[in-house]
Parts: C-alpha cells; structure tokens; sequence
C-alpha cells in the first residue's frame, strides 16, 4: 500500500533550514494583543477591564455560545487596553491589549497535575472548553466541538495528524520527536472518548527522527499506532488523511466525523494533554520561524499574542543583503501573506515563512493562455476539473461551475495553481469564486426570507 | 522593518515547469525520429524540417508583431507545430510545400482562433490535411533509394508484403518521420514525464488493434496487426498527435473515449476506406469531438463517485459490472453493433455484390472472349493467391479476377483474366487477357493505363496489342525469340511494353496452372 491519496504535489520542501532545530521557549519583552476571533464560530467575549492585572492561564476573554472558545493569557502583568488592532490577515479588529511584567507568574491552580482515573467523559470536554483549544493545523476550528459528534460509538478512528505537508514548517516534527510520550498520551486520552476507535498518528516518511520516537512511545499500547505517509503535499489536509486511513472520500458538505473519523492535529493533541493533566490552558504553540530570508531559522514555542516582530528580531533579524519580499502566516502553500509584521501570532499560527523570492508574483509576470495540458486535473486530490473550471469561471457561467463541475468541492489546497505550467492563478480564481456564489446564495436567502 | 510586503492569495510557490520548457521537451523527443529521418532521406529531409520549422515560428513571430500580442512565438509551441508537420511529409516534397503548410497552420488554424489554448484541431494536421487537399500528387509522391515506391501502407492495403523491422526502423519509405522505434522513444519518454496522458495513447492503439482485429479480415493476426500499427502514422499520431492537449478532451474518461474514437475512426478508414492518411483525418474528426465531449464527458470529484457514495453509505462493494461506468458499456455496444452491421451487411450483399459485378463486366469479359454469352466468377483460384505478388519473374504483379466463359451450348469458350502490374513507367497497368478453350491468346484489353503519351501510351494501340491475338504459346518474350512468341516493344517505351509482357505472362502462367483443366 502506498498510503497515500491520488494527486498532489511536490513543491521544494526547505525543511533543511529548521529540521533538526530543538523546540525552544520564546519569552516576549513587549505587550502581548489577543485578538477575540483566532476561531471559527462566535468571537469571544471579553472579561477583563482596562487596568486588571492579569496572570499567566487567567482566562481574560470567555467563549460566546458552543462553537466558540475562551481565550487564556500567555503573561503577567496587566490590560493596557482593549482596541482595534492590525491583525495578521491585515484587518482591524478588537483586540485586547496585555503589558507584559516580564515576571510570567501563573495562575493559581496552573500546573497541578489532576489524576486522570476518575475522570469523566464530560469532565475531559469541558476541560478542553474551558482551556481554549482550536484547532492549530490552522483551520481553528473549537476542539471541544469536534470532539462532541452526534454518536462517538461510531467513531472508527482518530487521527493524528503529524503529516506536517507544508513545505518549510518544521515545529510539529520537533513536537512529536520531543513530546512523542504526551502526544501519544493525550491520544489516548481521547480514545477514551470513542470506546471504538483506533488512534492512528500519520506522519509523513520525511520525518523519520519523529516517526521513530512515536512508534516508540507507541510501543506495547493496544489502541494506537503509526502511519508512515507518502511525502506528498497536501497530505495532512483532512480528507486526504481520511483517504488514507479510512478509505473514504466525501464531500465538503460531510463532516469526519460523519465518516468515522476525528482528525486533531498533533500541536492540538499536545495542548489536550497539557490542558487534562496539567490544568494547563492553551496560551502557547510551536512554530517555526524559517524562510530564506531570515537569518537564523528555528523552532519555538510561542506565547500567543506575541509580536511577529518581536520573534524576529530577538532570533537574529534578516539576512544582511536580503530584501524581504514576502512574510506568509504558515508555510507557502496554506498560508497567507502578510502585510503588518507587529501584527500579533494567534493560536493558528504555526510558522512565519519570509522569502526574498516570491513566486506568486514571478508566476504574475510570466503568466501565459491555458494550453490544457491537464497537469492541474492530475493534481487535484479533490478529483476536480480546474482547467474546465477555470474556463467556467472566466466565463461566469457559475451554474456549469457549482452543478456539473463540483467547483465548491475545491479545498484550495493550491496543487493546481503550483503546478500550472502557464502559471495560471487558479487556485485564487477559485477562492473567489467560491466566495462569490457563497454570497449570492446568502443574498438570495435572505431575499427569500423576506 | 520592510513594509512593501508582497500581498497575495496562496499558494505563494510555483512549480519550475513552463509552458515552454514543456514544448521544447516535446521537440527533443521529436528529434529522434527527425535524425533517423534526415539520416535515410538525406539532407533534403533536413531542408524540409527546417524550413518547416522557421515558417512555423517566423509566422507566429509577425503576427504577434503585426496585432501587438503577447510575444507567444518563443514559447515552443510553433516549433512543435513546424516539426511535427516536417515529420508528416514526404522527403521528396518541394520545400515550398511545407513553407505553405505552415503559415496555414500558425496563422489560419492556430493565430487566427486566437493563439495557443484555442485552435480547435491540431494546426500540423489541419495543414497536412490542407497540404494533401491542395498538391495531392506532390504530396503522395514518395520514394526509397532515389526509387518511386508506394508506401507501406498503400502496399499493405493492397495485400502486399511489407517488411517490418524496415519499418521498425524507419527505412520502409513513407514520411520523414517514419521510423517507429525512434518514436516509441520520444513517446514513451513524454508518457513517463508524463507530459502525455497514457489513457489517450494507448486508448487509440487499443481501439486501432481491436477494430482492426474484429473487421480487418485477418483477425488478431500478429503480423497483419502489427504491419498496421507501423505504418501510416499510427504511432506518430498516437503519441504525438493525438496527445496535442489543446485539442484533446480534459477528464480522464473522456480522453479514453477520444482515444478510442480515433483508433476506431482510423482503422475503420484503413479497412473500409483508402488507407492512406486515415490517421491524419481521424485525428482531425475527433477534434471537433472535444468540446462536446468536454461538456458531457465531466468526471466527478473523487467523493461523488458511486464508489466512493457507496462507502459514504456503508455499502458492500458493487459487481465488476455495475462498477463500469454506463457510457463505456454503451460505447463498447455502439461500437462492436456499428462493426457487426457493416460485416453483416457485407456477407449479406456479397452474392448480390458479385452479380452485379459479373453483370457490369460482362461487356469487358466479352471483349477478349467473344464467343462467351455468360461468366461464372473464379474468385476460389484468385483467392487462393492471398492477394501476393503473382509468381516470380513477372515483376510485381497481381491477379486480380479471373472468370470463366461458356457460351449459348453451355461449352466452354475461354477464361478472361485481369492482371494488374505495378510497374509501369508511370503507375500501375490493369488488363484483361482473353484465354479460349484450347489455351490461344485470343486478345488482351486495358482498364487502366496512364502512360507517357506518344511512348508507353502506344502500347494500347492496336500495332502493339494486336501481336498477343491469336497466339497460343507458353509464354511471350520481348524483343527477342521467334514466332507468335516475339513481341516488339514500342520504341522508347520499354519500361511500359515489359510490363505488358510480364503481366500477360503471368496471367498465361496462371491459366495454365490454376485454371485449365480444372474449374
């Protein structure tokens, strides 16, 4: 079995330049801004005033409803304001404003181990609740949520995810090779969840230091095992994992869990545990600053709130000589540009990317016409038409693009738009055009409603 | 910090691969065949490709300049274009053959539909196809050694032995581009970067072979398959026409339904048709298949197949056969029912078919045995020649019908046979020779002759012909011997006269040992 799913891509890794690099704590000096909305769902509300001093793991903003989470603070000190800010997708929003003492003196309770015997069901969910964690593969989607299906009996599988496809990224093999014990215990805390699931921790063959030190903690426990993976972007996206694993393709309108399956990344994993056994709320993350502009690329573990900026400088700045063209949130597939470096990580943020070249604009200037070569029907994992949906697309005829050609499906994994030899945007194309008939149908149901 | 940060919406990476780097790959792999081609032709071939290829690009070259487009002719896609074209012609082509043939393609079926991506067949057959339409003659003169020889696939069709491994090789006569193994190359070399996509390629072999197999008359005979499959372009235009992506459908199940339309529609011309250029035009036809294909041949994403909806469900895994999507069962039906009437229908008409035939040549059969009024049809004793060259000695003749006369007693009166010899100066020669019951030459009459006039033409005059009448001798000699055995060639003629003589002998030696006595 070649464990992997059809498609993909195999952009340059340049994991060389942070693989080997331990995880390392990152303490900020500066002011630490927790924007209310780092998840999907309803922003959180704050619970803090101007002036109130703060704690390490003191929750300073409560989640809004079930799909929704808290957010914890990552220092001491106290709220210097709470006021729209420059967040790194560029926007403006509320934020809350915390002037770091530098003392990181925690909360009290934080750090006591709980014995995890008599815990229940309920108790492990509320604890995951109430300790802020989302989703860090990226999507930042409430993890208590996702771990409350409708029918957890069905549940076949739960899966690490530690494919880390991305290029560049590297902090979730440094996590899995230095916290394999915790990654794999808080796995099992979630088995303990789904009576008949199986945890399957998949791990591209790239990383063979970190699929070692997992089948190693792995070793003699009956519900959990390794799966080396095809190294093949994007192999850590959802439905490919599902692919893999259980067999199954399904549509974006399905959830994993309507498939069998719960998929948490390992970073996630990780932070459950530490959340379960050690009251320890999510308020840090690894990360990994890389990119070929930066002087010394690493891993860390990074407080959340913690200028972009800041990370930089304190890591040695750029590569004298070196003009930065372009800073992306994540790695160059998934991730997203950034315009304001003071901007603030967020829970998601799993890696600052900076690059000198920037092939999106390379690929602008050297666009050509669409010579259906079908390299990006090749590619697609989804099992898509790019080329027939980009030509619907450019002629509007979105009907053809939403029925016939299942254009919604388009995950926006960026295979197709890499690949392009007319380097064609395809991928972009498709993101608005997604968006677009995602507004005409909240327009026409709103009319409707009327 | 620096604050002029690129902004864009992922992915912010690009494969290395380009257009261009694609197109000249293509052309490397070209080149194989282009050298074995420039090496058994001589320079000549060389001169063709070039100046096929510097019209292809030079045109693009003015027309990006004359409308102020986008600088496109650098990009490899008209070099290909210009070679591909090179490969499809004769070596003995005037050079202002594939000049014409590329400006057609760049700036009529390429440029003028708006460039790279919109030409709706592949431009180097559109202009072969325009070539073949506009110096027909020209353009079916090919030659082997400084020899004028017909194609192997010309030969083929007509029955002929043709020699494989020269074919393999690329030394067989044809177009430049003739030799199969330096295309297999190219091919498999473009297949494995996958540059071309398998289920086209092999779709069109496969749909050739199969169609060939089932209505070619020889059934799965390896040799007969294979004789096909290297002549005539088959693999040329499998691998390197057919794949063109502008003009070949875009899922994975249409480009099988392409391919096999084109390996169906190509040896369907090959049995039922002339077999020359069959592949250029089924190319062609199924090019204008592909918008619709495109629009109603629409794979669906992986998680809408049944398969996949069937494990959504929790579903057992189907039978092979509901597994099997409804339009290849439906096309496969369509097919072996159009193949199965077309035979059908020929087995059926065929007894008709030959009465008529009897009736409709009565008059000529009737010319060269005049004592006969009605003719029953030999076809078991010219059958049982496989359609081969006749004999050894008579050059590279045929026999194409023999029948036998009885007149108004019911007696035998004589046997008419048609012979046909391809060696006349200018073409083939077709004749009647009237044999009568005691084995005298009564006369001989020609169906086709197409010599030089006032030389080889001659031979059809009654002072040449005439000498045949009345003789009843084994054979009949040129120019030397005694008697009713002497024939004098026409002066100046000799290719055309020996070709008469060897076709007479032959249809002599074959009443002798085939006909008389028996039947």
């Amino acid at each position: 079995m070649k464990n992997t799913f059809r498609g993909g891509v195999h952009p340059k890794e340049h994991k060389e330049l942070s693989r080997d690099i331990p995880l390392r704590w990152f303490d900020p000096k500066g002011d630490l801004v927790y924007p209310l909305s780092q998840h999907i769902g309803k922003p959180a509300k704050a619970v803090v005033k101007k002036n109130d001093p703060v704690l390490v793991g003191q929750c300073i903003a409560e989640a809004d409803g079930f799909v929704s989470a808290p957010i914890c603070c990552g220092c001491s000190g106290k709220v210097k304001a709470i006021e729209k800010r420059r967040i790194i997708s560029g926007a403006l929003a509320e934020c809350i404003v915390i002037e770091n003492d530098g003392q990181y003196t925690p909360v009290e309770g934080m750090g006591v181990e709980r014995d995890l015997a008599d815990l229940t069901n309920k108790e492990i969910l509320e604890c995951v609740q109430k300790a802020g964690i989302v989703g860090l593969g990226g999507a930042g989607f409430p993890t208590h949520v996702k771990l409350s299906p409708k029918n957890p009996d069905a549940i076949k599988y739960v899966i690490a995810n530690g494919a880390e496809c991305e290029p560049y990224l590297t902090c979730n093999d440094q996590l899995m090779r230095e916290f394999a014990d915790d990654i794999v215990a808080g796995l099992e805390l979630i088995l303990r969840l789904f009576p008949n699931a199986e945890g399957v921790i998949g791990i591209e063959q790239n990383k063979p230091e970190a699929i070692a030190a997992m089948q190693k903690a792995c070793a003699g426990k009956a519900r959990v095992r390794v799966l080396p993976l095809q190294t093949k972007y994007p192999q850590g996206g959802e439905h490919n994992l599902i692919k893999v694993i259980a067999g199954a393709d399904y549509p974006v309108a399905k959830l994993p869990a309507d498939m069998g399956c719960i998929v948490d990344n390992v970073g996630t994993i990780y932070a459950i545990w530490r959340a379960v056994r050690f009251n320890e709320p999510l308020f840090s993350h690894c990360f990994t600053l890389t990119g070929d502009a930066v002087k010394n690329p690493g891993n860390y573990i990074i407080r959340d709130g913690t200028s972009l900026a800041e990370v930089i400088e304190a890591s040695g700045g750029l590569k004298d000589g070196v003009t930065l063209k372009k800073a992306l949130a994540g790695g160059p597939m998934m991730g997203f540009a950034i315009s304001d470096l003071s901007a603030p990580a967020q829970k998601t943020t799993n890696g600052l990317t900076l690059l000198s070249e920037d092939g999106a604009e390379i690929a602008l200037l050297k666009q050509t016409a669409c010579l259906r070569c079908g390299r990006c029907t090749t590619v697609c994992p989804t099992g898509l038409l790019p080329e027939l949906m980009a030509a619907a697309a450019q002629k509007g005829d979105y009907e053809r693009y939403e029925k016939t050609l299942y254009g919604l499906e388009c995950v926006a994994c960026g295979s197709c738009s890499y690949i392009c030899p007319a380097k064609r945007p395809l991928t972009e194309t498709f993101k608005a055009v997604k968006a677009e008939i995602m507004a005409r149908k909240r327009a026409a149901q709103a009319g409707g409603g009327k | 910090m620096n604050t002029a940060l690129n902004l864009s919406s992922g992915p912010h990476v690009r494969d290395r691969w380009t257009t261009r780097f694609i197109m000249h790959v293509v052309v490397l792999t070209l080149l194989p065949a282009a050298a074995v081609g420039v090496y058994v032709y001589g320079l000549k071939a060389l001169w063709i490709i070039l100046a096929s290829v510097i019209t292809a690009v030079g045109t693009e070259f003015f027309f990006d300049k004359l409308t102020g487009r986008p600088d496109t002719w650098m990009d490899g896609s008209a070099m290909v274009t210009g070679l591909m074209l090179a490969l499809t012609l004769s070596a003995d082509t005037p050079l202002y053959v594939p000049v014409i043939g590329s400006i057609f393609a760049i700036l009529v079926v390429k440029c003028a539909f708006g460039g790279l991506g919109k030409n709706f067949v592949n431009p180097a057959l559109a202009a072969r196809c325009f070539l073949l339409i506009s110096f027909p003659s020209t353009m079916t003169m090919y030659s082997v050694d400084a020899v004028s020889s017909a194609t192997p696939v010309a030969e083929l069709s007509a029955g002929n032995v043709v020699n494989i491994t020269k074919m393999f090789l690329g030394s067989a006569g044809g177009v430049i581009g003739s030799s199969i193994i330096a295309l297999l190359i190219g091919g498999m070399i473009l297949w494995a970067l996958d540059i071309i996509h398998g289920q086209i390629c092999f779709s069109v072999l496969a749909g050739f072979v199969v169609f060939l197999g089932l209505f070619g008359g020889k059934g799965f005979d390896p040799y007969f398959l294979l004789a096909h499959l290297c002549g005539g372009g088959v693999i040329l235009g499998a691998f390197f026409m057919a794949t063109d992506y502008v003009t070949s459908p875009v899922s994975r199940l249409g480009q099988t339904v392409y391919g096999v339309m084109i390996g169906v529609i190509g040896a369907m011309f090959r049995v039922f048709g002339t077999a020359a250029d069959s592949f250029s035009y089924s190319i062609i036809i199924a090019n204008l298949f592909v918008p619709l294909i495109d629009t109603y041949i629409v794979s669906k994403p992986y998680a809408f197949r049944k398969k996949a909806i069937a494990i959504q469900n929790g579903e057992e895994k189907k039978p092979l056969l509901q597994r099997i999507p409804k339009p290849v069962i439906a096309l496969t039906v369509i097919a072996l029912v159009a193949g199965l009437a077309l035979s059908g229908a020929y087995s059926v008409t065929k007894d008709t078919i030959e009465e008529q035939r009897l009736a409709a040549n009565k008059a000529a059969y009737q010319a060269v045995v005049p004592d006969a009024n009605s003719f029953e049809a030999l076809d078991e004793q010219v059958s049982a020649l496989g359609g081969e060259v006749y004999g050894s000695g008579f050059g590279r003749v045929y026999i194409n019908e023999a029948v036998r006369g009885t007149d108004a007693g019911g007696n035998l009166a004589g046997y008419a046979i048609s012979v046909t010899s391809n060696e006349g100066y200018d073409g083939t020669i077709t004749l009647y020779v009237g044999v009568s019951a005691d084995g005298t030459v009564n006369s001989i009459s020609f169906t086709e002759l197409h010599e030089t006039p006032g030389k080889g033409m001659i031979c059809g005059e009654p002072a040449f012909k005439d000498q045949f009448s009345g003789a009843k001798v084994s054979s009949f000699t040129l120019n030397s011997g005694s008697g009713d055995a002497k024939i004098d060639g026409v002066t100046g003629a000799t290719v055309t006269s020996r070709a008469v003589v060897n076709a007479v002998n032959a249809a002599l030696d074959f009443y002798q040992n085939s006909l008389k006595g028996g039947a």
